[in-house]
C-alpha cells in the first residue's frame, strides 16, 4: 500500500478531483468577483468598466464602515467570550467528569441545528409580545426590563450576537476537548504528583500544549465571524436602521435589493481579504516561539 | 494481488471523475430543451405555493388541463416562495438559464433591467384584438410599456384598510372615514389596550404602505405622479403635511410597539389571531383572513383608507392596480407556443383565481358566478369598481436603489429619527422613475 501512496500519478489521482471542484466552485469564483468588482453593473445588460471606483466608494460609505465595525465587534466578543467559555467546559469535560459522553452531545446539538432554525428559535425568545425571554423579566419581577430587543437601536446587535456565540461554543468546546484528551496522561500525572491544583494545571499545562487546537478555533471563530450571514439575515435582515448589518448582509442587499451587482461584489471581495488577512495574521503570531 | 489492487483502484478513480465530469455537462439548463420525441416543452417558474394562497392549487390545476389538451407542448411548472422566488429570478436570468416563462411582480422597477436589456420576448405582435376585448377595462394600457407588450394580466391587487369590528367596537371607537376619525379611534383602541393598528416594519414595505398612502391622500395621486417624474417635488408642503400625519398617528401609539422586529409574516399572523385592529394591506391578504384558522374570519371589513379634511385626495384614488404577470424569456426556442401558453394561463388563472380569492379580475368576468366570493373579496372588488386613478407599489416604481432608500427613511420616520422636514429633503434626493406613468 506505501508504494500506492508514494507514486505521483496516484496522488495526482486522489488529488485532482478535489482540486477541479475546489478551483471550480471557490476559485474561479473569487477570480469572477474581483472581475464584477470593477463594473458598474446592474446585473443584466453589458457592465461599464469603472476601475476601483467601487472601492473608493466602499470606504467612503457610512453603511458599509458600520457593517465592518459590527464584524470586527462581532470578531471580538467571539474571540473574548465564546472561546474562553468554550475552553472552560472543554477543561472541565476533559477532566473526567461524570457523563462526560452526554455533556459532550448536549453541548454539541445546537452546532448540528440549520441557523435558520436556532434563528427562528431565538426570534421567538426574543419576541417583544410573547417572548420567553420578556416572560421570564417579567415572572421575577423585572418587567421594567422586558422590552423588543430586536427592535430596538440599543440591544439589537448584541441581541443578535449572543445567538451565534452560542450556537457554535459547543464547536469550539469540541475541538478545544480532542485536544485536552489528547494531552498525555503522563505529564498530567506527573504534575498531579508535584501537587498542582486543578487550575495550576490548566494553565501551566493543558493551555500550552493545547495551543495548536486553540489556533484552529481562533482562526475558525474570527473568520466565522467576518462572513457571518444566515443569523443575522434571518434574525433582523440587518435592521433596524442597519444597526445590526454586517459586510454580508450588506453585500445582499446590494446585490440583491439595489441590483448593484459590481459594488456588493466589491464588499464581497473585502471580505475574503479581510478573512484572508486575519488569518495569516493569527498564524504569524502563534509562530513566535 | 497488490497489483491487481493499486490497479483496479485507479480503474475506479478514473471512473469516478469521467462519470462526474459527465455528471455536470448534462445538467440542465433551465431553458427548452432539444426535443427528440417531437413534443415541445416549456418551462414555467412561479411563486406560488404558500399554504392560504388560492393560486398555489389553482396553477397545478391548469398547467395539468393545459397539458392534457396540448399532447404537443407540455408545460413543467415549478414553483418557490416570495423572496427566494424574487432572488433565484434574478440569478437565472443573469445567468442566461431563465426558464421559458416566469412569473414577474406588477411591472415596474423589478421587471425593467430585464426588459432594458432585452431579456423578455416583446408579444405586441401575437396579441389580437380579441384578447384585448377579453381584457378588464384600462388592461391593455396597464400592461403597455412606451407602445409595447410584454406581459397579459393575470390578479389586480389594491391596498385597503381591514378593520376587525369586533376590536372596534370592544373600545367603543368609530369606523373612521377621515382623518380625525383615525386618530380618535386610535385614541379610543389604545385606552381600551388594544393595539391599533399592526406593522410588519422588519420588512421595511408594509410601513411603507401606510405612509405611501397617507401621502395620497394628502396630496392627491396626481401631485404624486408628478413627484416621481421630478423628485424635487416631494419637498413640498404636501409631501411634509404627510410625514407629519404619519409621524402623528406612530407617536399616538397607532402602530405596534414590536413593529421593527415583526416580519410581514408575523404582522399577518398577529391580526388573523385578533392582535391588532387595523392593518393596511394588499387584498392578497383576504385568503388568510378568510382561512378557517383565522380568528378573525367574518369580523374584518374592508374599508378604503380614511381621507384627510385638509387633504387633495380622495377615496377614489386607488393604492395599488398594479397587475401581475408572467413574462416569456426572450431565448426561449418557441416563442409562438409560449405565448399561447402565456394567454390560456393568463385569462384562466385569472378568471378563476378571482373566483377563488386569489385577487380582483383583470379579465372580464361578466358571465362569472361570483356568488362564492368572500365579501372581503366582494368590497375589495366594489372599492376598485369606484376607482377614478390608481398608482401602484412605490418601491416598483421608483428605481430599485431609490426605493430601498425611501423605505428606510419611512422607518426612520416611525422611529423618529427624523423630523417630517428632513424626511422630505431626502426624499428629493431620490431618482426620477424610468416607467412612463
Amino acid at each position: 500500500m506505501n508504494s500506492v501512496f508514494s507514486n505521483k500519478g496516484t496522488i495526482a489521482v486522489f488529488v485532482l478531483p478535489t482540486l477541479l471542484l475546489f478551483c471550480g466552485i471557490v476559485l474561479i469564483p473569487i477570480f469572477v468577483s474581483s472581475y464584477y468588482s470593477l463594473l458598474d453593473w446592474n446585473g443584466v445588460g453589458r457592465g461599464k468598466f469603472i476601475g476601483l471606483d467601487n472601492y473608493v466608494e466602499m470606504f467612503k460609505d457610512t453603511r458599509v464602515l458600520n457593517s465592518i465595525k459590527n464584524s470586527l465587534l462581532f470578531a471580538g466578543a467571539s474571540v473574548f467570550i465564546q472561546l474562553p467559555i468554550s475552553l472552560v467546559l472543554a477543561l472541565i469535560l476533559a477532566s473526567n467528569v461524570k457523563g462526560e459522553g452526554f455533556y459532550r452531545t448536549v453541548y454539541f446539538i445546537p452546532v448540528l441545528i440549520s441557523t435558520v432554525v436556532i434563528a427562528q428559535l431565538w426570534s421567538k425568545i426574543y419576541n417583544a409580545d410573547y417572548g420567553l425571554l420578556n416572560v421570564l423579566l417579567q415572572s421575577i419581577g423585572l418587567s421594567s426590563l422586558a422590552q423588543d430587543w430586536l427592535g430596538q437601536k440599543d440591544t439589537a446587535l448584541a441581541a443578535s450576537f449572543i445567538p451565534t456565540l452560542w450556537q457554535y461554543v459547543g464547536y469550539h468546546m469540541l475541538l478545544m476537548y480532542a485536544g485536552a484528551k489528547s494531552v498525555s496522561q503522563d505529564v498530567l500525572e506527573a504534575a498531579r504528583m508535584d501537587g498542582a491544583s486543578r487550575i495550576r494545571t490548566a494553565w501551566s499545562i493543558m493551555i500550552p500544549l493545547m495551543k495548536p487546537i486553540l489556533k484552529v478555533s481562533l482562526v475558525f471563530s474570527v473568520i466565522g465571524a467576518f462572513k457571518v450571514f444566515d443569523l443575522i439575515y434571518v434574525l433582523t435582515g440587518g435592521g433596524p436602521f442597519y444597526t445590526t448589518e454586517v459586510p454580508s448582509t450588506l453585500m445582499y442587499a446590494t446585490i440583491f435589493d439595489t441590483f448593484r451587482y459590481g459594488y456588493g461584489s466589491a464588499i464581497s471581495v473585502f471580505i475574503i481579504v479581510e478573512c484572508l488577512v486575519c488569518t495569516i495574521l493569527i498564524n504569524s503570531l502563534f509562530k513566535t516561539e | 494481488m497488490k497489483a491487481l489492487l493499486k490497479k483496479s483502484a485507479s480503474l475506479i478513480l478514473t471512473l469516478g471523475i469521467v462519470s462526474s465530469l459527465a455528471a455536470c455537462s448534462s445538467g440542465s439548463s433551465g431553458g427548452a430543451q432539444g426535443e427528440s420525441d417531437g413534443k415541445i416543452k416549456l418551462t414555467l417558474w412561479d411563486q406560488s405555493v404558500g399554504n392560504t394562497d388560492p393560486s398555489a392549487k389553482l396553477l397545478p390545476e391548469i398547467v395539468e388541463k393545459w397539458n392534457s389538451e396540448h399532447p404537443d407542448i407540455q408545460v413543467e411548472r415549478t414553483g418557490t416562495t416570495g423572496e427566494q422566488y424574487k432572488t433565484k429570478v434574478k440569478t437565472s436570468i443573469a445567468a442566461g438559464e431563465a426558464p421559458d416563462l416566469f412569473y414577474g411582480m406588477g411591472g415596474g422597477s423589478f421587471m425593467q433591467p430585464y426588459i432594458k436589456s432585452g431579456n423578455v420576448l416583446e408579444i405586441s405582435s401575437y396579441l389580437t384584438d380579441d384578447i384585448k376585448e377579453r381584457m378588464g377595462p384600462g388592461m391593455a394600457e396597464a400592461i403597455n410599456m412606451d407602445g409595447k407588450i410584454y406581459t397579459l394580466p393575470v390578479y389586480t391587487h389594491i391596498a385597503n384598510l381591514y378593520v376587525n369590528t369586533e376590536l372596534f367596537e370592544q373600545a367603543g371607537a368609530k369606523i373612521p372615514t377621515t382623518y380625525n376619525e383615525l386618530l380618535d379611534a386610535v385614541t379610543k383602541l389604545k385606552a381600551a389596550e388594544i393595539t391599533p393598528a399592526v406593522i410588519g416594519e422588519k420588512d421595511r414595505w408594509p410601513g411603507m404602505y401606510w405612509y405611501d398612502i397617507i401621502a395620497m391622500r394628502q396630496a392627491g395621486n396626481a401631485a404624486v405622479m408628478e413627484a416621481f417624474k421630478d423628485p424635487s417635488k416631494w419637498d413640498s408642503p404636501d409631501f411634509v403635511a404627510a410625514a407629519t400625519k404619519m409621524q402623528q398617528l406612530a407617536q399616538a401609539g397607532a402602530f405596534n410597539s414590536s413593529m421593527f422586529s415583526m416580519s410581514y409574516d408575523e404582522m399577518l399572523g398577529a391580526f388573523n389571531a385578533g392582535n391588532g385592529a387595523m392593518m393596511f394591506q394588499a387584498n392578497w391578504v383576504n385568503a388568510g383572513i378568510g382561512d378557517p384558522s383565522s380568528a378573525v374570519k367574518g369580523k374584518v371589513k374592508v374599508i378604503p383608507f380614511p381621507v384627510f379634511e385638509d387633504g387633495k385626495g380622495t377615496n377614489n384614488e386607488i393604492f395599488g392596480g398594479a397587475a401581475d404577470g408572467f413574462y416569456i424569456n426572450q431565448n426561449t426556442k418557441h416563442p409562438k407556443e409560449a405565448v399561447e401558453f402565456l394567454m390560456y394561463l393568463s385569462e384562466q388563472l385569472g378568471t378563476q383565481g378571482f373566483l377563488a380569492g386569489a385577487g380582483l379580475p383583470s379579465w372580464k368576468t361578466d358571465a362569472l358566478d361570483t356568488s362564492s366570493l368572500s365579501s372581503l373579496d366582494l368590497s375589495a372588488a366594489d372599492i376598485m369598481k369606484t376607482a377614478t386613478s390608481f398608482i401602484a407599489w412605490w418601491d416598483n416604481i421608483l428605481p430599485a436603489e431609490s426605493a430601498e432608500a425611501h423605505k428606510n427613511l419611512i422607518a426612520q420616520l416611525l422611529a423618529g429619527d427624523v423630523t417630517p422636514e428632513e424626511f422630505c429633503k431626502q426624499m428629493a434626493q431620490l431618482k426620477p422613475t424610468e416607467l412612463s406613468l
